[in-house]
């Protein structure tokens, strides 16, 4: 995994500066978080599973969105390998602010079993990741908490504030 | 903006100056319908594609050269994330290749059990295939249900080995574990209640005016074409070939269960999407077989082969000398005969194979995998030719293409 | 100091002990005359062709032929011994031994229930004919042998890498290829998105898998002692809960009291 941060609202900042209400905003946000359906290999079936009857992503407040511009979270489930990462990372560029990524599975983590020519060693090379998901695929229910530590990172968050580079398990 | 990075935009394939009224689509890697990172670039007249050009690779994480560096048995759980919607059936693949390889017998109730595994991950894979596709079609109901079912799979085949999705639930040389307690009855209670689900389903699809008119004639396969692109498995089938491996070629207790081989002469997706179903059901007839013959075998799961496998757990344990044969195989690995052998088994996709090439090393001279997906996405440049744009993903998805198959 | 010699070319894993009176077994070949179908398959290519070895292994038979022969060959299985579907082809790298790459094309004949193997040699820069014309099957299948091993195909319509991107260089199944790739492959992604020059900041890529050090909070977390990332280690707990405990406002605290929990599967 990378040590490096790159500080990606250095650039642009935040269109807005909240304060005060900073707390209702990231509590809407917190309940509509949105991920992009973007399945890179075997863990996107479980992402799907989480979707689909049995686990019921949708009471979460997360419904899948096809587009990146509808999408606040993006999942890396799977594999990332080298001649994928230049569309990984314009789809990260994509997603409009503010925005997450949960990198769900050893190999979106560290590159995972796969130590090879062709796999991206850990996702946090390219884009800077939010949540690491162990697992090889992890079960649906760690997406959920995933998901659910995703939600008490962003009510934790200011709304303003500067996006700190930080990491959880 | 963020300029941190220094991609520029993609637009190697397209040409904003063309004569005729051709325009191009660039179509993934990363669309909802793509199963997986499929990239089309699609050339189209209109609504009508007039050239497709596939792009794969996406996926691509050097599983041939893994192989190359592995021992044997340790290349075993890399071949569960090739078609990861059905595990099991390509760690049999490499299980039963690399026993071919060293000339191995293995026990009846590891055959048993494998074969159960088989076809549970045969209905598993084909309820996917059913859930997602319908998906792409835009029949939302089928997917929640189909996964439904799904998950039952799913249960038995954790309980029998502790993992949903990458399951090396075999090992070369025979099973890890003999069926847990109980777990003949939930089958039982799986398969029964099965068949009524699949009712439903077809109920839901059979008669559906949307549902038909998004498959009927659309991706006809004629059996040519069907053999000179190296199609298999329900691709195949749905030709008016009946060439089902495990019946034509039968390998492990496939010659002593009855079943038949569905076939649809339609050559359309209605007809591969019947021909699934079916398989579904053949499946279940498979495994109401099965269970009896389970209760007849005796109990030995792993095959006695010291040269090669290690000896069971307790005497590694106990006795001296296996745990010894048992420290050379981890650490050193098996080494083979010299020769080559090309074993094929039929995966829910089609015919999945591995050649493997032995110079009497613990680790393969050349492993290549043979996956149905890879000829099936080749052979998507001839088929979608003269297709509409919106059938497209209609064919991608009755195709049952797997990416890390494709890909490896 | 002398550095030990390493293998140039074949970086691929190796034994760390073989013993030196160990003679590995060989599986049997037969003559091809022990099968009837088989035999008279290969008395109508003998007749055409020049046949350098024939024999049947675990049941398939091998043909070796000239690889100048290969589309005819491959026709005449097809149009009269009806060997109906190429189902692989791909090739072996024997570079290091004798400068050439092995091909093999697995045929399979639906009507006769056989499955043959028709192998040839061709040296590193030599180019094989496409059997594209006769199988169409063939059309990837080469495309990847060219991608993985360089392998030159002449006329076939469309010659690109096919797993690899376009701009990768060398490829990747020779023997000579190190499994975790060499320099331009380990620093592909961070050269194509950032630049060069963004190499020193990011870094190598961590390769060892097996490489822990307790101090380190970028890479490791310890459970139940998470701290922000690249904080210094603390041993204070820390509390896991998914929900505040405040609560959220009309978000439902879930408590694991309340949860119902069924014995059994509806």
């Amino acid at each position: 995994m990378a040590q490096h941060k790159i500080n990606y609202l250095q650039e642009a900042g935040l269109p807005v500066a909240l304060t005060t209400v900073d707390k209702l905003v990231q509590w809407g946000r917190s309940n509509s978080v949105w991920p992009l359906t973007y399945g890179l290999a075997c863990c996107a079936i479980e992402m799907m599973a989480t979707g689909a009857s049995r686990y019921d992503f949708d009471r979460f407040g997360t419904i899948f969105r096809a587009s990146p511009r509808q999408a606040d979270v993006i999942v890396i489930a799977g594999t990332l390998t080298k001649k994928h990462s230049p569309f990984m990372r314009r789809l990260y560029d994509q997603l409009a602010e503010p925005k997450w990524v949960i990198s769900m599975g050893s190999c979106a983590n560290t590159g995972g079993m796969f130590n090879t020519y062709a796999t991206v060693q850990g996702a946090d090379r390219i884009v800077p990741v939010d949540i690491y998901l162990p697992g090889c695929a992890p079960r649906p229910e760690t997406l959920q908490y995933a998901l659910m530590l995703l939600q008490k990172k962003i009510r934790t968050e200011k709304a303003s504030k500067k996006l700190q580079p930080k990491r959880l398990v | 903006m963020q300029k941190v990075n220094r991609l520029k935009p993609f637009f190697e394939n397209l040409e904003f100056e063309r004569e005729d009224n051709h325009m191009i689509v660039n179509f993934g890697p990363q669309h909802p319908s793509s199963h997986g990172q499929l990239r089309l670039i699609l050339e189209l007249d209109g609504e009508k594609v007039s050239k497709a050009t596939p792009d794969v690779g996406y996926l691509h994480r050097g599983m041939e050269k893994m192989a190359e560096n592995m021992i044997y048995n340790e290349f075993l759980p890399t071949t569960d994330r090739m078609d990861y919607i059905a595990a099991s059936s390509n760690n049999y693949g490499f299980a039963l290749a690399v026993e071919k390889l060293i000339g191995l017998e293995v026990p009846r109730r590891a055959k048993v059990i494998r074969m159960m595994l088989l076809e549970i991950n045969r209905i598993s894979s084909h309820l996917f295939w059913l859930a997602t596709h319908a998906l792409d079609v835009g029949a939302m109901t089928i997917f929640l249900y189909a996964f439904r079912e799904r998950e039952y799979t799913l249960d038995l085949i954790e309980d029998y080995c502790g993992a949903r999705l990458t399951h090396s639930s075999v090992r070369i040389g025979g099973v890890p574990l003999d069926l847990p307690k109980g777990w003949i009855e939930s089958l039982n209670k799986f398969i029964n209640h099965l068949p009524i689900d699949i009712g439903d389903y077809e109920g839901l699809l059979d008669q559906n005016r949307i549902w038909k008119m998004r498959l009927e004639d659309v991706g006809v396969i004629t059996p040519e074409q069907a053999q000179s692109w190296g199609c298999s498995g329900p691709m195949l089938r749905g030709s008016g070939i009946a060439w089902d491996i495990r019946k034509e070629e039968p390998y492990e207790l496939y010659d002593e269960v009855e079943f038949d081989v569905p076939v649809s002469t339609t050559c359309d997706s209605y007809g591969r999407y019947k021909l699934h179903m079916e398989e579904m059901r053949q499946s279940i007839r498979i495994l109401k077989q099965l269970i009896p013959m389970y209760y007849e075998t005796s109990p030995e799961i792993m095959a006695h082969a010291p040269q090669y496998l290690s000896a069971p757990k307790e005497q590694i344990m106990t006795q001296n000398y296996a745990l010894m044969q048992h420290f050379v195989l981890v650490t050193q690995g098996m080494r083979p005969p010299v020769g080559e052998v090309y074993v094929v088994t039929e995966s829910p996709k089609g015919e999945l194979g591995f050649y493997i090439n032995s110079q009497g090393d613990p680790y393969p001279y050349r492993l290549k995998l043979r996956t149905p997906s890879f000829f099936h996405t080749g052979f998507l440049q001839e088929l979608l030719v003269g297709e509409y744009l919106a059938d497209v993903v209609a064919i991608i998805g009755n195709a049952n293409i797997v990416f890390g198959e494709i890909d490896r | 100091m002398m550095r030990p010699y390493s293998e140039k070319e074949n970086v691929q894993k190796k034994p760390y002990y073989s013993d030196r009176f160990w003679v590995a077994p060989q599986i049997p070949k037969e003559p091809v005359e022990s099968d009837a179908i088989f035999a008279s398959d290969l008395d109508v290519l003998k007749a055409k062709f020049e046949i350098k070895e024939a024999y049947i292994q675990r049941g398939q038979m091998v043909v070796y032929i000239n690889p100048a022969d290969n589309v005819d060959v491959l026709m005449c299985l097809r149009d009269e011994l009806s060997y109906n579907f190429l189902s692989e082809h791909s090739a072996i790298d024997w570079l290091a031994k004798s400068g050439e790459f092995e091909i093999f094309y697995q045929m399979l004949s639906t009507c006769k229930h056989k499955r043959l193997r028709i192998k040839c040699f061709i040296k590193e820069k030599e180019t094989l004919k496409s059997v594209i014309d006769v199988y169409k099957s063939a059309n990837w299948a080469e495309r990847e042998m060219y991608d993985m091993f360089g392998v030159i195909i002449s006329g076939h319509p469309y010659m690109k890498r096919i797993l690899m991107p376009d701009d990768w260089y060398d490829h990747p199944l020779r023997k000579t290829y190190p499994l975790q790739g060499d320099e331009a492959a380990q620093w592909y992604e961070i050269d194509k998105i950032f630049g060069k020059e963004y190499r020193d900041i990011i870094g190598p890529e961590e390769r060892d898998g097996a490489r822990i050090d307790v101090d380190d909070t970028y890479r490791f977390a310890h459970i139940n002692h998470e701290v922000p990332f690249g904080a210094p280690r603390s041993l204070e707990k820390t509390v896991t809960e998914y929900q505040e405990e405040g609560g959220v406002f009309i978000v439902k605290k879930l408590k694991k009291e309340d949860a119902k929990i069924l014995k059994e599967r509806p």
